[in-house]
């Protein structure tokens, strides 16, 4: 057991919410790919949303939303999608109920890389369930 | 042909044109008003054109404002490079007239996301990064794929505007990786 309460092992069936900070992300109500695609250190970092009421994943949104920063809103995606597209979820505490989306692709070139990471995002942004921020 | 006496009207290309005959002017006058209205007419279009890529820039420009900052994702996001922004624009100049323009996103890694979304089920999407080849890809129902290709900063990649345009205007042919 972790020191959130939460289980070790990230279950397929657990709701993962990535926070989205720009409009950007967003198109025609659908979450765009790049959301999802990870960061330098070859990780996406997302929060174990599971039962808990919407009030509580904006408060962790809010906490992220340093500086000037406005918080638009969550991708939510099951772990088992994630996994279904060849990636995967670790637990990653702390802060509480923190996870990362990891083994995404490695290779030599570049771009064929980032264009093998970008159809996993796509595959992930297809399932996702966009909810958006109350103000 | 119009019934009313002080019009007349003229096929072409682009639809019926109206526009009054006044007495005393020869037909030579008229058909130089015709090309004339022709001519703007053409104009016009080259103008709608310019400025829907005039706002694809003026979008890319507040992306690179809004995504200059390190974190600007809530985590590690690299801002914006501004090589990858000016290759993203040269593509979006680039772009050919009667296709789709894209909608433009940062990605973590400095790189700019140019997406033609139409819907969540048939997507394609373009990295463009500071070097001179871009990465794409793609979802159309249950086929999916991707890609590199070169951008010589002048000519849009041809197997790009050919996904593209397969997305919104083929629905019967699925894309296929080359």
């Amino acid at each position: 057991m972790l020191p959130s309460g939460l289980a070790e092992v990230v279950a397929d069936s657990e709701d993962l919410a990535r926070f989205l900070f720009h409009s950007s992300a967003i198109a025609a109500g659908v979450v765009k790919a790049a959301a999802f695609l990870p960061g330098k250190d070859g990780e996406t970092s997302v929060f174990r949303h599971g039962a808990h009421p919407t009030s509580s994943l904006w408060k962790i949104g809010r906490s992220l939303a340093a500086g000037d920063r406005t918080l638009r809103g969550a991708a939510l995606v099951t772990a088992g999608a994630v996994r279904r597209t060849g990636l995967d979820v670790e637990a990653a505490e702390p802060p509480p109920r923190h996870a990362a989306i990891r083994a995404w692709p490695t290779g030599e070139d570049p771009e064929l890389v980032k264009g093998a990471r970008k159809e996993r995002a796509l595959e992930m942004a297809r399932g996702a369930q966009l909810l958006l921020a109350q103000e | 042909m119009s019934t009313d006496p002080l019009r007349v009207t003229a096929d072409w290309e682009g639809g019926v044109l109206p526009f009054r005959q006044r007495s005393g002017v020869s037909s030579e006058a008229l058909s130089l008003e015709l090309a004339l209205q022709r001519l703007m007419a053409a104009t016009e279009g080259t103008q709608a054109w310019f400025g829907a890529k005039a706002e694809a820039i003026a979008s890319l420009r507040d992306v690179e404002a809004e995504c200059a900052d390190i974190g600007w994702d809530g985590a590690d996001a690299q801002p914006v490079d501004n090589a990858a922004a000016r290759r993203a624009e040269a593509l979006i100049r680039a772009w050919p007239d009667d296709v789709r323009l894209p909608e433009v996103a940062a990605e973590p890694d400095g790189a700019i996301s140019l997406d033609w979304v139409r819907s969540r089920h048939r997507v394609f999407s373009v990295s463009v990064g500071p070097r001179d080849r871009l990465a794409y890809a793609w979802i159309d129902g249950a086929d999916r794929g991707h890609g590199a290709v070169g951008f010589d900063g002048e000519t849009a990649p041809p197997r790009i505007v050919d996904g593209v345009r397969r997305l919104f205007v083929d629905r019967d042919a699925p894309l296929r990786a080359r």
